[in-house]
């Protein structure tokens, strides 16, 4: 059981990298932060490959119709599961959101929100680091069930079960 | 005798002109009559100053732009700030990315540092011990003893005085490096990054002065593909008898144990092993020695209590080695100025005072700066003080672990602040309920890397890192590997071999697995890599604790990768070329193929060699773990050769990357030297410098990043081949990008040409033409 003062503390506490911290956010506030997108983009990673995450990740990208990047090699488990993705590294698909010139993934123009869930925490936050840095163009959202502090907005820590109600409400409410 | 040409010289200043008109020309030290100078320093770019391959590393940046990845977002360095750069700049007028890349040079710099020490002590070290006319001589099969000084200060090194010629080459450019890191000094991320390649390229220059050093005065293998296969592995070491662990980088003290060892003939009454890259350079000089691990056993072996004496020099010890070690009343000797641990210094002092003195606990280590002296002195404690010890070679047992792991209060701060995100936690609880299956784990399958952290959180003190070994202690006597003893470099006779089939593609790359053990699921993700690659022809090198990882697997038939595998630098060889220093030989068999396969001069010709090397030798490195300054200083070096490299996800923690764009065709246009045309290329390599989320994608990654514009088109089907094979595997499905690396149609693999013609078509790809001599330089 995570304390209530643990959950806004990021997961690895060291990762804390300046005064500014990601504002905490509720499955409201993020289906809030979707609608209000133009062109929002999904990230997955390879942690999203296991059940039930898989299955929570496969409906919030089909509810919100969203263009869907796979880091690592989350590609063929989300085609399995009837998700046409784009593979891009990581690292890639920071380097290309970074970019206001970017066309985005379906060519319509750079994004304007990027969800974040499964990646493997260390490696994102310092991808969310970069973003913070040098996307200013771009709101980041972490929807995993660790605290990003270096995304725009995240779900707190929490345990699983927590998590998997936060996830169905990205759906059906 | 199939030995290698001399290099080309760009010009030659020898001869009878100059003789005639009685002119000498003096580098760094006067020229006497007895020590006459053979050759002069010679090509376009000798002994390059700071700025003098800006130009080359322009062009890198231009085509692989930094990425960075603030570890922190303020700057801590001077006494206006701290200031957030949070989309701001600091009261200095510095901005984010400058001093991201400001941080790299530093780091950058450390690690250069770092091995520049280590070399100028075993330089200094063995000039005194053999003499500054001690020759260079690396045996009839390598021609080619120092590519690396060749291409940078423009001449050949022909003893150890000349390698101390180099050093202060190096320093002086270090110390101007370091100047830059100034507040107030540059103020471009660009330029940092040149600067950083310059610490690379210095930090090549150094490996390669150490290694040559020992290889040549302490007599380890020449180049040898045959090199013995030596013990690696807790469980062979023998804890009945007196046990001597070295720990660190410099391979001074281990020898001179050895030599005392071998000089009393107490080898069959006393185990001498290490830790770390001092154990690959001991077991080079000794194949009596054994190899305990890499890095990452550090924290588990001083716990087990089976060395009675420690030694360390430099470089990847932990901290607080003597406080581990006083836990056990091991004895600790420390070696070098670089770390002194508050030991008080008894280099002076009588060999038998100082034994007795540890071994009555009237100090609690003793600093030695005699490696002659150390050797002496750890054997004789170790002898007297195992007897006295034997209660203390062993854990707690496996009802105390029960009792600690039940203090445990379920706060979960050890899982939180673990580098892997172990559950530690969950383990820890398990214990306490008598399963210690889930500790086993963690150690057995290397997903503990025995840093410590968790330990350092814990409200109770619970010592999980005893806990873990304790757990996996009954799988050590398993713990029996064999791993070649580092080579050297690779012979100028196997670069005739394979310098054709690597640059047309035949053979499909040259793969360096480095670096440190701090994996991201194990040690067993280096071995798997690169049994996938041996298994494919491709030639896979290696080095200190990659080296040791990949020993510490056995495969379906039991045996390991250096069983199964030879030594050769060839397709399929399975190439352990040393220690971290013997790193420089990776570099150095990349410049080899430009001077004898495409007779490149080497004397001052860096950029040359290094376009070459970027468009025409289909190398990668991959360094999976992630820890030191070094491994940064290592990659940067190796990436201003051109040579790519793949870090694992912890690698983003390096802060920077070089990231090409494959979406951009500009980014790939070559300059075809032989026509003069600016041609359209393709992103080969796509990235200089990538960190991997995980294994499987880091595998596709190194497959695609082996890909070069000069291929022929049979070598170009190979490595789309093993690429389409991959991604397959992996991902399911044949890479998305293919038509960027289909030049014309035979290129395609015949295997997959059905299915990749559907996808040119689909992309409406059009045939372009193959380039001749591609090149970023111009004509």
């Amino acid at each position: 059981m995570i304390a209530v003062n643990d959950r806004i503390i990021p997961w690895q506490p060291t990762v804390i990298a300046g005064p500014k911290q990601a504002m905490l956010v509720t499955p409201e506030t993020a289906v809030m932060m979707i609608k209000k997108a133009k062109r929002p983009l999904m990230v997955v990673g390879p942690l999203a490959k296991r059940q039930p995450v898989l299955e929570h990740t496969v409906k919030i990208i089909r509810h919100w119709d969203l263009p869907v990047v796979s880091t690592a090699d989350t590609y063929r488990v989300l085609k399995d599961a009837g998700v046409e993705s784009e593979p891009h590294g990581i690292v890639e698909i920071t380097n290309l959101l970074k970019d206001p010139s970017w066309e985005g993934l379906r060519g319509e123009g750079q994004h304007d929100l990027v969800i974040f869930i499964g990646c493997i925490y260390y490696i994102a936050s310092q991808g969310l680091s970069t973003l913070k840095h040098f996307a200013p163009h771009i709101r980041t959202l972490t929807i995993c069930k660790t605290f990003h502090s270096n995304a725009d907005a995240s779900f707190p820590n929490m345990d699983d079960d927590e998590w998997f109600r936060y996830l169905e409400k990205m759906y059906t409410d | 005798m199939d030995v290698a040409p001399e290099s080309k010289k760009a010009k030659n200043l020898k001869g009878d002109f100059w003789d005639l008109k009685n002119i000498q020309i003096s580098i760094g030290e006067i020229i006497t009559e007895e020590k006459p100078q053979e050759e002069d320093v010679k090509g376009p770019k000798p002994r390059p100053h700071v700025t003098d391959l800006r130009s080359w590393d322009m062009k890198l940046l231009e085509r692989y732009e930094p990425f960075y990845a603030p570890f922190c977002d303020m700057c801590c360095l001077c006494t206006y700030g701290k200031c957030d750069l949070l989309g701001k700049r600091g009261a200095c007028g510095i901005d984010a990315a400058t001093q991201q890349a400001r941080i790299v040079l530093l780091a950058c710099l450390i690690g250069t540092a770092a091995h520049a020490g280590h070399a100028r002590h075993l330089v200094d070290h063995l000039i005194e011990k053999l003499g500054e006319d001690h020759e260079i001589d690396l045996g009839m099969n390598v021609d080619i003893e120092a590519p690396i000084t060749r291409t940078v200060m423009g001449r050949r090194p022909r003893t150890l005085g000349d390698l101390r010629e180099v050093m202060d080459y190096a320093e002086e450019q270090t110390s101007h490096l370091l100047s830059a890191c100034h507040t107030g000094q540059e103020g471009d991320s660009r330029d940092f990054e040149s600067k950083a390649f310059h610490a690379g390229l210095m930090d090549d220059l150094v490996r390669e002065v150490a290694d040559i050093a020992q290889i040549v005065a302490l007599d380890l293998p020449k180049g040898d593909e045959d090199a013995p296969l030596v013990e690696l592995g807790f469980g062979t070491i023998d804890n009945t008898k007196p046990v001597i662990l070295c720990i660190g980088h410099n391979v001074l003290p281990g020898a001179d144990i050895v030599d005392y060892v071998t000089g009393r003939e107490l080898e069959d009454e006393i185990e001498v092993c290490g830790i770390c890259c001092a154990a690959i350079d001991v077991t080079r000089y000794s194949e009596a020695a054994k190899v305990v691990g890499p890095l990452s056993k550090q924290l588990r072996f001083i716990r087990s209590g089976v060395a009675d004496v420690i030694v360390v020099d430099e470089q990847c010890v932990r901290t607080d080695v003597l406080e581990e070690a006083l836990k056990n009343r091991s004895a600790v000797i420390a070696t070098t100025d670089k770390m002194c641990l508050g030991l008080p210094d008894v280099t002076d002092e009588d060999p038998d005072k100082i034994v007795n003195d540890l071994i009555n606990g009237n100090i609690e280590g003793a600093l030695i700066l005699d490696p002659e002296k150390v050797g002496e002195v750890a054997v004789k404690t170790a002898m007297k003080l195992a007897p006295l010890r034997k209660s203390l070679k062993k854990l707690p047992e496996v009802d105390e672990i029960i009792r600690m792991a039940s203090e445990c209060t379920d706060c979960g701060w050890c899982q939180r602040v673990c580098p892997n995100s172990l559950p530690v936690m969950d383990a820890v609880k398990s214990a306490a309920e008598g399963d210690l299956s889930k500790l086993e784990e963690m150690a057995l399958e290397e997903l503990c890397y025995t840093c410590g952290r968790c330990e350092q959180e814990c409200e109770r003190d619970i010592p999980i890192v005893s806990m873990v070994t304790k757990a996996g202690e009954r799988r050590v006597k398993d713990e029996k590997y064999k791993i070649r003893a580092g080579r050297g470099p690779a012979q100028d006779v196997e670069i005739r071999r394979v310098g054709a089939p690597i640059v047309l593609g035949d053979i499909p790359g040259v793969i360096a697995f480095v670096g440190c053990s701090n994996y991201p699921e194990g040690g067993k993700d280096v071995a798997l890599m690169a049994k996938e690659f041996l298994e494919r022809n491709y030639i896979v090198v290696t080095t200190g604790c990659g080296a040791m990882s990949i020993g510490e697997y056995r495969d379906e038939d039991g045996k390991t990768l250096y069983e199964k595998y030879g030594g050769q630098f060839d397709a399929k060889g399975l190439v352990n070329m040393g220690s971290c220093v013997s790193n420089a030989h990776i570099s150095g068999a990349a410049i080899k193929i430009a001077n004898i396969f495409a007779q490149k001069p080497l004397e001052g010709n860096f950029e040359e060699i290094a376009d070459y090397i970027l468009n025409r030798v289909g190398a990668c490195g991959v360094a999976w773990g992630a820890y030191s300054q070094k491994a940064a200083a290592i990659a940067t070096g190796v990436n201003r050769w051109g040579i790519p490299v793949v870090l694992g996800p912890h690698g983003s923690k390096y802060r920077r990357l070089f990231l090409g764009r494959a979406d951009d065709q500009e980014k790939w246009k070559l300059n075809d030297l032989r026509t003069g045309e600016v041609i359209d290329g393709e992103p080969a390599p796509e990235h200089l410098l990538y960190a991997a989320e995980n294994r499987e994608e880091a595998t596709v990654m190194v497959a695609k990043l082996c890909i070069r514009p000069t291929d022929t088109s049979k070598g170009r089907q190979m490595k789309l081949s093993n690429y389409i094979d991959l991604h397959k595997k992996y991902f399911g499905t044949i890479p998305d990008d293919i038509d960027r690396f289909i030049r014309t149609e035979k290129d395609i693999p015949i295997v997959y040409k059905r299915d990749i013609m559907k996808i040119l078509e689909e992309k409406n790809w059009k045939p372009r033409e193959l380039p001749k001599e591609p090149s970023l330089l111009e004509r």
